[in-house]
């Protein structure tokens, strides 16, 4: 035995010795570190759709205009601007004396090139051409005047202008570097510049002393890429990482984190709405009765209360509180079991008819949410199985080719939170994530308000095509559910913004 | 028989033991499950969420998140991890003995074909092959007892291959041989029950690998539908609730342990006393 | 050698270093070099059909998990047919099967595998910098399980059939019997946020393996220690080993220095063979511990339907796992001549 533990001895001495180093780390003076949970892997505006992609390029970045955690469109590269030709023409004055981190100077010229790369063969190759498509050319007026020139109206414009694809870009340092050096390299106007970017691992930013709005009050941002939950909040307690940002946090850690008095969870309204969709096109869920019915089974307050926690609220229409189209008055279906029954009865649904649940299968969440409403249907007599698929699948082969089951997922968070860029697609016939259902007062509808510059007017219309939709029983609304932020306390200044998208030039930590 | 042996016996005796308590144990409960939980904790109580484990004498080891029985869980989430450990053992087991006696008895032409498809599969990683084919062909029960199937006949394959190379030249072989015995008697009736010790050994093994492996891809989200309730399921949804509902994890994660330890107790004894030649290794 | 969440080694008879060798061909004795060329060539040319059967299957069946223009037009509003067949010749999905194979096969000699769908990135740079982190960690992994295993193993045999060798073989598979991933989780919760002695994801300096590195060599151990006590069994019974005790030198010198070093070569061979297999069982571990490693790397692939980086990954790791059983395969026949008739 002695000489066993000689052998062990040694092995575990050379084990401990490593331990101290990289554990407890100290950072530098000034560095937030954030856990993000995937890598985009381009950090060029025109490759990404991902909102984790903008969670960083919001800092390095700037468009002609900014939303921020208030969710109001204020000026950012463009001092103001106003609407032309009957919404046809915007025209922006430019913000003077700014310098992209490479030392050019921003002007009119950078408009005109991003938007002509966005649109161009360039653009083609990525996901963003197609929200920007409206945009026929842009006329430099003068070095600091632009107009961006449209097909037809697009009362939605100003708000994507503020994000993703619109991100102005600097048109020497991009026509000079190869494609994937800039990808990698990413120079913009924003208060952060990129100093690393390691694939997969992280990306480190650093504080650009020279930013129009003033120098960020941190020196640097570190994120780092995790993807799994429970890793991303040991890494939080552990004191690494001072802020996880959405889509991480479990509603089952909230508790976890909130118990840490060194933590604290930050929970803000997002645009991101759950619903489980009807097959509309056959089955028992192609009667409205019984769609309605199972509607009214499901008790979705409960839900909300216990298995979220309270974290989300409920819909009556697809769409968020924060969504322009919204009507608080609308009400969502009761929860009525007896009624339910009776509706069942009444469209001769046999007692045990057979309802499938097509969801996500990495969305542990919703899992539980799915268990909790197959158990409410079993109580109106039917019998409800749930069928998990790879996210892909279900999203690109299962939806919509028209193959779910009775019920099927649909989570959906646009960050240009306008009904449109939801119902459009939701329920226009023909539409991706429509395969089942064609209503021809609903396309006019949907068609009508696309053109509508008056926004009191297009809301009205916006907000009665989620009546009609409600009126259909066409989705089961579930719920609204919160963005959560675990947070350090020793960051300071942090507004968690709904859409993930944070500019941290305010933070500071302590 | 000396003393010495006849205490090494003795200590044998423990491994035996000791698995066909943990493994027999976990194995009654789990087909005892619709006597003794017949709603097969299904129950879903949203009220009586999280209760602790031993403060309701109803819920013994306490309630998950949606108020269902932990200890009616872990009972019947038995079931789906016994059935894809052994149905995917006995499917790898037919294929590859099927396929180890052709290519060992036959050789040539189908010997080589057998190998090199073997070698293929052998040189692909589980995981990886595992998250392909679950994005081609979706998840589900089926499925994943077919990929288990499909990783691991060629153990069996060679295994049987490399024991018939060695019965091929034996004396009993040439004589059924010379008397007119059609090979597929020659193959069933006596080579088959020549291997069957170290094939039992590397089953017995095997169950137990495949119960971790199902785990595994049901925590990377490949696995079985959550709604049946399953231990790799139980683990994975119950890994967020660790530090504040240990019990939801914790309890399914032992029963995994306790049966997948008495398995391969009972495999390791099995390998001393059918296979002292040490033909398997794991 | 097929391995998996639960590593599980099994080693073929002919590989065993005390196995028995079939009777009828033991006694051909060494061959002509002519039959050691052919043998080395036969096995090489095996090796190389492998290849290519594994690369042609991977990026055959990546190809069917579904269309990577939808997944990138994903959340990008109304996304027209159009846009799709832009994305789709941006990223070359319209030529033929074969002319996207064989370009990938060129990159396989070239080192240029094309870039990552999502974002561009050369994806010989991921794997030039996940291979490494992979490779170190399966690395550690076994040094940590040689370092459990060896003490224990030579413990186990010198005490054969009595209680510490029960112990110490019932402990071995213990490890065995953990789901990994769980017991990965429950290790950060102990060592990274109650005690906070070690970072719980990452790879960043020497710490940052312990907790991988312990995680995969307990799968290790359990056969390992097998693999050392009978190895060492049959050591100890050898002559020479009377002799070194006769000559009465210490037990340690006798076991660690003399048996130990006469035992090493086929240990260090089965050691070589479970590289490859944990190569391939990595995965479920990288994720647990976001190391930045082939595993992670794969994953995000596989989801992201990124073709040339999933087949790129699939390819290396098979390439590496068909590498060392090739070596071991030659190492194996030129030692032993008369596998190579086999």
């Amino acid at each position: 035995m002695k000489k066993l533990s000689r052998t062990s001895g040694v092995a575990l001495a050379v084990l401990l010795a490593a331990l101290p180093f990289g554990a407890g780390a100290a950072k530098a003076a000034g560095t937030l570190t954030i856990s993000s949970p995937q890598d985009p892997g381009s950090w060029d505006p025109i490759d990404t759709f991902l909102v984790n992609w903008s969670s960083v390029a919001t800092n390095i970045y700037d468009g002609l205009v900014y939303r921020g955690p208030d969710l109001k469109i204020v000026p950012a590269l463009a001092t103001e601007w106003e609407v032309l030709d009957e919404g046809k023409r915007l025209r922006f004055k430019l913000r003077e004396g700014v310098t992209f981190h490479n030392g050019e100077a921003f002007n009119a010229e950078a408009v005109k090139f991003t938007f002509e790369r966005l649109l161009g063969e360039e653009g083609k190759k990525g996901p963003q051409r197609s929200n920007y498509a409206v945009i026929d050319k842009v006329d430099i007026i003068d070095d600091f005047t632009v107009d961006l020139i449209l097909k037809q109206p697009d009362p939605v414009l100003i708000t994507k202008l503020a994000g993703y694809g619109a991100m102005i870009v600097p048109p020497k340092y991009v026509s000079e570097n190869a494609e994937d050096f800039v990808n990698a390299h990413p120079v913009g106007t924003g208060p952060f510049k990129m100093a690393s970017y390691e694939p997969k691992v992280g990306v480190k930013l650093e504080a650009f002393a020279d930013h129009w709005g003033g120098a960020p009050k941190l020196d640097a941002v570190e994120y780092r890429f995790i993807s799994e939950p429970a890793t991303a909040v040991a890494e939080l307690q552990a004191g690494r990482v001072d802020i996880v940002i959405p889509p991480t946090i479990p509603i089952s850690m909230v508790p976890t984190i909130e118990a840490d008095g060194k933590l604290e969870v930050r929970s803000v309204t997002s645009p991101t709405v759950y619903a489980l969709r009807f097959n509309t096109g056959s089955g028992i869920t192609a009667d409205e009765r019984v769609r309605k019915a199972m509607i009214m089974a499901v008790d979705r307050k409960a839900i909300i209360d216990a298995v979220l926690g309270g974290q989300a609220q409920q819909i009556a229409s697809f769409q968020s509180e924060l969504s322009f189209g919204y009507d608080p008055k609308m009400e969502p279906l009761p929860f009525d079991p007896a009624k339910a029954k009776e509706l069942l009865e009444e469209a001769g649904v046999a007692a045990g008819a057979p309802v499938q649940i097509d969801i996500r299968g990495n969305d542990a969440t919703f899992g539980e949410v799915t268990q909790a409403v197959a158990s409410y249907l079993q109580m109106v007599g039917l019998t409800a199985t749930i069928k998990p698929y790879e996210t892909n699948v279900l999203l690109n082969d299962i939806i919509p080719q028209g193959k779910t089951g009775a019920m099927f997922q649909q989570s959906w968070g646009g960050w240009t939170l306008d009904y449109d860029n939801t119902a459009y697609l939701m329920y226009h016939t023909g539409e991706r994530w429509n395969p089942y259902d064609s209503d021809k007062e609903l396309d006019a509808l949907l068609e009508s308000q696309r053109s509508m510059t008056d926004t009191a007017a297009r809301e009205k219309v916006l907000q009665q095509i989620a009546e009609y939709a409600a009126n259909r029983a066409l989705e089961m609304p579930l719920y609204n559910l919160n963005a959560l932020y675990g947070v350090n306390k020793r960051v300071k200044n942090f507004v968690a913004p709904p859409d993930s998208r944070m500019r941290l030039n305010e933070v500071t930590v302590e | 028989m000396t003393q010495a042996a006849a205490r090494l016996r003795h200590f044998k005796n423990i491994e035996f033991i000791l698995g066909i308590v943990l493994a027999g144990t976990m194995t009654l409960a789990v087909l005892l499950s619709p006597l003794l939980f017949p709603d097969g904790g299904e129950q879903i109580n949203l009220a009586a969420r999280l209760t602790r484990p031993f403060t309701d004498w109803h819920h013994l080891l306490g309630t998950d998140p949606l108020g269902r029985d932990v200890l009616a869980r872990v009972v019947t989430g038995g079931r789906i991890s016994l059935l894809v450990g052994f149905a995917s053992v006995a499917g790898a087991v037919v294929v590859g003995v099927v396929m180890g006696l052709v290519s060992g008895y036959y050789r040539g032409f189908w010997d080589m074909l057998v190998m090199r498809f073997a070698d293929v599969q052998l040189a692909l990683p589980f995981i990886l092959l595992a998250i392909t084919f679950i994005a081609i062909v979706g998840g589900g029960l089926g499925n994943t007892i077919i990929l288990l199937i499909v990783s691991q006949w060629v153990q069996y394959a060679r295994l049987v291959r490399g024991s018939v190379l060695s019965l091929n030249d034996r004396e009993f072989i040439h004589a059924a041989k010379a008397i007119g015995v059609p090979d597929i008697k020659i193959l069933f009736q006596h080579l088959l029950p020549n291997l069957a010790g170290p094939v039992v050994v590397l089953m017995t093994l095997n169950v137990a690998t495949n119960i971790l492996l199902e785990s595994s891809l049901t925590f990377l989200g490949l696995g079985v539908d959550p709604t049946i309730p399953s231990w790799g399921g139980m683990l994975a949804d119950g890994r967020t609730y660790l530090q504040n509902a240990w019990w939801v994890s914790v309890f399914p994660g032992l029963a995994i342990l306790f049966t997948v330890l008495g398995l391969n107790l009972l495999g390791d004894w099995l390998r001393d006393l059918l296979d002292p030649t040490g033909r398997t290794e794991a | 050698m097929k391995t998996g969440g639960g590593i599980s080694i099994a080693i073929p008879r002919s590989r065993k270093p005390s196995g028995r060798i079939d009777p009828a061909r033991g006694a051909l004795g060494r061959f002509p070099e002519a039959l050691v060329a052919s043998f080395l060539l036969k096995r090489i040319l095996q090796a190389v059909f492998v290849v290519i059967v594994v690369t042609l299957t991977v990026s055959f069946a990546i190809r069917l998990t579904g269309d990577p223009a939808l997944m990138l037009s994903q959340g990008a509003g109304s996304v027209t047919e159009e846009d799709l067949a832009n994305i789709r010749e941006a990223l070359r999905l319209n030529e033929p099967f074969i002319v996207q194979y064989w370009g990938f096969v060129k990159g396989l000699f070239t080192g240029d595998f094309g870039r990552s769908f999502l974002g561009g990135t050369s994806v010989s740079l991921l794997i030039s910098k996940a291979l490494p982190a992979t490779l170190a960690l399966a690395l550690s992994s076994m040094l940590v399980s040689i370092a459990i295993s060896i003490p224990l193993g030579i413990h186990a045999a010198v005490h054969k059939g009595k209680a510490a060798d029960q112990v110490i073989r019932i402990l071995s598979l213990v490890g065995l019997s953990f789901p990994n991933f769980w017991l990965a989780i429950m290790l950060v919760l102990v060592f990274s946020v109650m005690l906070q002695w070690l970072p719980p994801s990452g790879m960043s300096g020497l710490s940052s393996f312990v907790m991988p590195a312990v995680t995969m060599g307990i799968i290790l151990t359990a056969t390992n220690v097998r693999l050392v006590r009978t190895a060492m069994l049959e050591t100890l019974r050898s002559q020479y080993i009377q002799v070194a005790r006769a000559k009465g030198l210490s037990e340690t010198t006798v076991l660690y220095k003399h048996a130990l070093r006469n035992c090493a070569i086929p240990l260090i061979t089965y050691f070589g063979l479970q590289f490859g297999g944990l190569l391939g069982g990595i995965v479920v571990i990288e994720r647990v511990f976001n190391w930045p490693g082939l595993g992670t790397l794969a994953f995000d692939a596989v989801a992201g339907r990124d073709y040339p980086v999933l087949q790129a990954v699939i390819s290396v790791l098979s390439l590496l796992i068909i590498g060392i059983n090739l070596l071991v395969d030659i190492a194996y026949g030129l030692v032993d001549p008369r596998i190579r008739t086999r």
